[in-house]
């Protein structure tokens, strides 16, 4: 593999980014509060969407040529990479329809959640992504206790977004009345958009937790080197077009429009 | 006997049933905890099914072993790129293969086995509709808990879905047998997944086919609440299994264009590939994305009815049109999935049986992604009177009509290509011809359903039905005959029987003629689709026994093809050689196909069509032989 830049300007650049992110997310907030501009919203999260697909999860290295041998390590990783980013659209495909239901069905309201709740857990999910490719990055440079540090801390917070929607958040909106609103045509389907939109996120947590246990563990088998680790990656990409999903979910949710009163 | 119950088939259904039984007895166990009703009407309650099945499915895939290597790479275990084959004759085609070949005619094979399934269910109900009034489905019968008009319905919509899923599998079957054979690669970009996407695709049948027993359903394939929301636990079931149908279709597309990224020959760029690839690329890039809207909107549905969510409940402040859009979205956009295939398949073989170029090679290629993006932007054609908004209708109109166009070149071409050719007509020429003129049929019967002010009388009514079946044979079954009658020899060595194959067809295409004719014609003097009994007075008992007569005899046909293909795998005359005189690779070697694809690789160094230009050469063989690639 080569490298451009040299290890600690690689892990700068997570920074950075990660530092946009966090200020978009922020900017996000209080836009949502102090006005009703979901154009704004919107904009915000496709920057957002745009920083991560390439600064974290590389969707530029698609284009890396490999040399002609197929049956070399690297010709493969490009034969993987493809495979892995195509099933990424389709899977986005479940999700944009997901948004496409909750457009239809709820256009400008949304369900009355726990906004400070919801920052909580979308922070705790980007301080996710952050660690994720910071252990990228450092395996990228052949350091495997890096590594597998990172993504324990990545694991850890992934356990708590997941634990934090099924067993704080969907706690509280049930308490708010979210499923007993299942069959309440005044209020419309909005505890049903709600619990069905977190939990097919939720599921995709689940597996990206699943991922990063295995690479977790076949690092620490010392499976992994510099060059040979796409499993790695690939459970890294992965886990940010989780993340990816959730900045869109997050203001589809939580911000985008009038909260319904139950 | 043995060997079959030790085979990863057997394997599988075995653990299908402990895995659905599993899961139905956790949901029955939780249920006593919580003190609710155990039983119901098919002994295990909705929730209890629906888990069932879930559980049972990924069973199935575990159980058949061909996840195994995953689970070794999860637990940091390797293994050897390919297998070594451990079987031989028909147990190769029960136990798990990463052969794309096996996969391709495993495919082949399923797919068979549901078109007799579905056309079985067809002639069933036909015959019911041969006279007015109800025949033997009558109310007085009682079958799985099912009267005779409920029969109907259960089988009515079971034949669209089974047949539906049939030419998923069937296309999945030539394109994975074919596919990796033209750009002269040695298998699929990912062997593993393949061999998933076929496997995955047998405990979907069982489940689709539970459904009947359980009860059944009577939304015909649509599945449309709120009649889906209120049939029986057997709507679950086919939902399930359309979902994970889906999963062979989604991840076996993605295989097919990362194996064209990657794996081509040296020197064969896009516009030298064969026309066939960029038809299954064309495809799979449907068949990759929309698949899963129809995955969620079943899956709404399947938890609407679960947990009382009301997406698509106008009662509970839902919209059911939402669900038709959903669902639309991707079953518009199938009906190309199904056909670009087949037009591709066409494409392929009319200038080996012409022995002349193809005309407008590029036109064609870019017709197939045309037909594939453009069918993106149609869906809501089937809902002009769904009650959507109605500024809707006319800009769906034209995109819908805009169809005919990239349809129109890929015509226009076949016409060139045929005009002043040298042509030989056998069987699967014949096919081919006949394929050309019933998708015809079938493109000409459609602008009437697309235009709003013909389609409003013309909607739910026999005219559609007529319609669709002329596009689905002749974008679909025809080609598929051509091309099992084309590439078995390659696969077997031997060929089938031709005056067999002669009978198929010219029993086959006469009566599907008059059959679609029929239906079109008895669809205009109102009868409606999806009904098990019609009115005396609209005086089409005449119309409707023709109809049934023609509909036994593409039965009987295709029981011929059937005799012919199995007996000819032992007993067909020889044919080892380059049967049909093509240009193509895979004709360039000896028939059965080696294991490992070609010995020697191949070099593409000019235009894949051009028969009859003298000196011109599409492949060239290195004198080389391939340096030994595996473990």
């Amino acid at each position: 593999m080569s490298h451009t830049q040299d290890k600690s300007s690689a892990l700068g650049q997570g920074v950075v980014v990660f530092v946009y992110l966090a200020i978009l997310s922020v900017l996000e907030y209080f836009v949502a509060v102090a006005f009703d501009a979901t154009s704004i919203l919107i904009v915000v999260a496709v920057v957002k969407a745009a920083l991560v697909m390439y600064y974290f999860m590389h969707i530029y290295k698609l284009n890396e040529e490999s040399d002609g041998d197929e049956h070399s390590y690297a010709y493969k990783t490009g034969t993987n990479r493809i495979g892995l980013w195509l099933f990424l659209l389709s899977d986005g495909f479940v999700f944009a329809g997901l948004l496409v239901m909750r457009s239809n069905l709820l256009g400008l309201t949304r369900p009355p959640l726990n906004q400070l709740l919801g920052l909580g857990v979308t922070s705790v999910l980007l301080i996710s992504s952050f660690f994720m490719n910071r252990g990228e990055t450092a395996l990228a440079y052949g350091d495997v206790k890096a590594f597998m540090r990172n993504t324990m801390i990545t694991f850890i917070l992934g356990l708590g977004f997941l634990l934090g929607v099924v067993l704080v958040e969907w706690r509280l909106a049930a308490h708010e009345g979210l499923i007993a609103s299942f069959g309440n045509p005044a209020v419309g389907p909005v505890g049903a958009v709600f619990y069905m939109m977190t939990g097919m996120h939720a599921f995709h947590v689940l597996t990206g937790l699943i991922f990063l246990a295995v690479v977790w563990n076949n690092a620490r088998k010392g499976l992994y080197t510099a060059e040979k680790h796409y499993p790695a990656e690939a459970a890294a990409v992965y886990w940010h077009f989780v993340d990816l999903v959730w900045i869109f979910f997050y203001p589809a949710l939580y911000l985008i429009g009038k909260a319904i009163a139950i | 006997m043995k060997r079959f119950s030790s085979s990863a088939l057997a394997h599988g259904l075995l653990w299908q049933l402990i895995g659905t039984l599993f899961g139905a007895g956790l949901i029955t166990g939780i249920r006593a905890i919580m003190g609710l009703e155990l039983t119901a009407k098919f002994f295990f309650t909705e929730p209890a099914w629906v888990l069932g099945g879930f559980i049972g499915a990924i069973s199935f895939l575990f159980g058949s072993g061909v996840t195994s290597d995953w689970v070794k790479w999860a637990r940091g275990i390797d293994t050897p790129e390919h297998h070594e084959e451990h079987y031989s004759g028909w147990e190769k085609f029960v136990n798990v293969s990463l052969d794309h070949k096996v996969i391709g005619i495993q495919y082949t094979i399923v797919a068979l086995a549901l078109i007799c399934i579905g056309g079985t269910f067809a002639m069933i109900f036909r015959t019911e509709l041969a006279a007015s009034q109800l025949q033997f489905l009558t109310t007085d019968l009682n079958l799985f808990g099912q009267n005779g008009p409920q029969i109907y319905n259960t089988l009515m919509s079971l034949h669209g879905m089974i047949m539906i899923v049939s030419i998923l599998l069937g296309i999945s079957g030539i394109i994975n047998y074919v596919v990796p054979l033209l750009l002269g690669a040695q298998d699929m970009a990912f062997p593993r997944l393949n061999a998933f996407s076929f496997w995955i695709a047998v405990p979907a049948a069982v489940l689709l086919l539970s459904s009947l027993v359980l009860g059944g359903f009577d939304t015909g394939w649509t599945g449309y609440p709120p009649l889906s929301s209120r049939a029986p636990v057997g709507v679950q079931m086919f939902f399930m299994g359309v979902f994970v149908a889906g999963w062979s279709s989604i991840l076996g597309s993605l295989n097919v264009i990362v194996t064209v990224l990657r794996m081509r020959a040296k020197g064969m760029n896009a516009m030298r590939m064969p026309i066939f690839v960029w038809a299954a690329i064309a495809t799979s890039i449907i068949a990759m994305t929309a698949t899963q809207f129809i995955g969620l909107a079943f899956q709404l549905v399947l938890f609407q009815r679960l947990l009382g969510m009301g997406f698509f409940d106008p009662a509970k402040g839902g919209n059911p049109v939402l669900f038709q859009h959903l669902f639309w979205f991707y079953s518009h956009p199938a009906v190309y999935v199904f056909i670009l295939p087949g037009l591709g398949v066409i494409s392929e073989l009319l200038p080996v049986f012409v022995r002349k170029p193809l005309f407008g090679y590029r036109w064609i290629a870019m017709s197939s992604l045309g037909i594939a993006l453009v069918g993106f932007v149609v869906w809501a054609h089937h809902m002009f009177t769904s009650g959507m908004n109605e500024y809707l209708r006319v800009p769906f109109m034209y995109s819908t009509l805009l169809v005919a166009i990239p349809t129109g070149v890929k015509f226009f071409s076949w016409v060139a290509t045929i005009w002043q050719g040298k042509i030989t007509t056998p069987t699967p020429m014949l096919f081919v011809l006949g394929g050309i003129i019933v998708f015809l049929l079938g493109g000409l019967s459609g602008p009437p359903n697309a235009t709003v002010s013909t389609d409003l009388h013309l909607h739910d009514t026999y005219f559609i039905v007529g319609h669709f079946h002329d596009t689905i044979f002749g974008g679909f079954v025809f080609p598929f005959f051509a091309a099992l009658y084309y590439w078995f020899p390659k696969a077997t060595g031997r060929r089938m029987n031709e005056t067999l194959g002669k009978i198929h067809f010219w029993l086959m295409t006469p009566s599907f003629l008059i059959m679609t004719f029929g239906m079109m014609y008895v669809g205009l003097l109102g009868m409606r689709r999806r009904i098990v009994d019609y009115d005396p007075a609209l005086g089409l008992d005449t119309s409707h026994l023709v109809l049934t007569i023609c509909g036994f005899g593409i039965a009987i046909s295709v029981a011929i093809f059937l005799y012919n293909f199995f007996n000819s795998i032992k007993n067909g005359e020889k044919a080892e050689g380059n049967l049909w005189n093509s240009r193509s690779p895979e004709w360039q070697v000896p028939s059965p196909m080696p294991m490992h694809n070609y010995d020697q690789p191949f070099e593409v160094v000019g235009e894949p069509y051009d028969y009859g230009l003298e000196g011109s050469q599409y492949v060239k063989f290195s004198s080389a032989p391939a340096k030994s690639k595996h473990k």
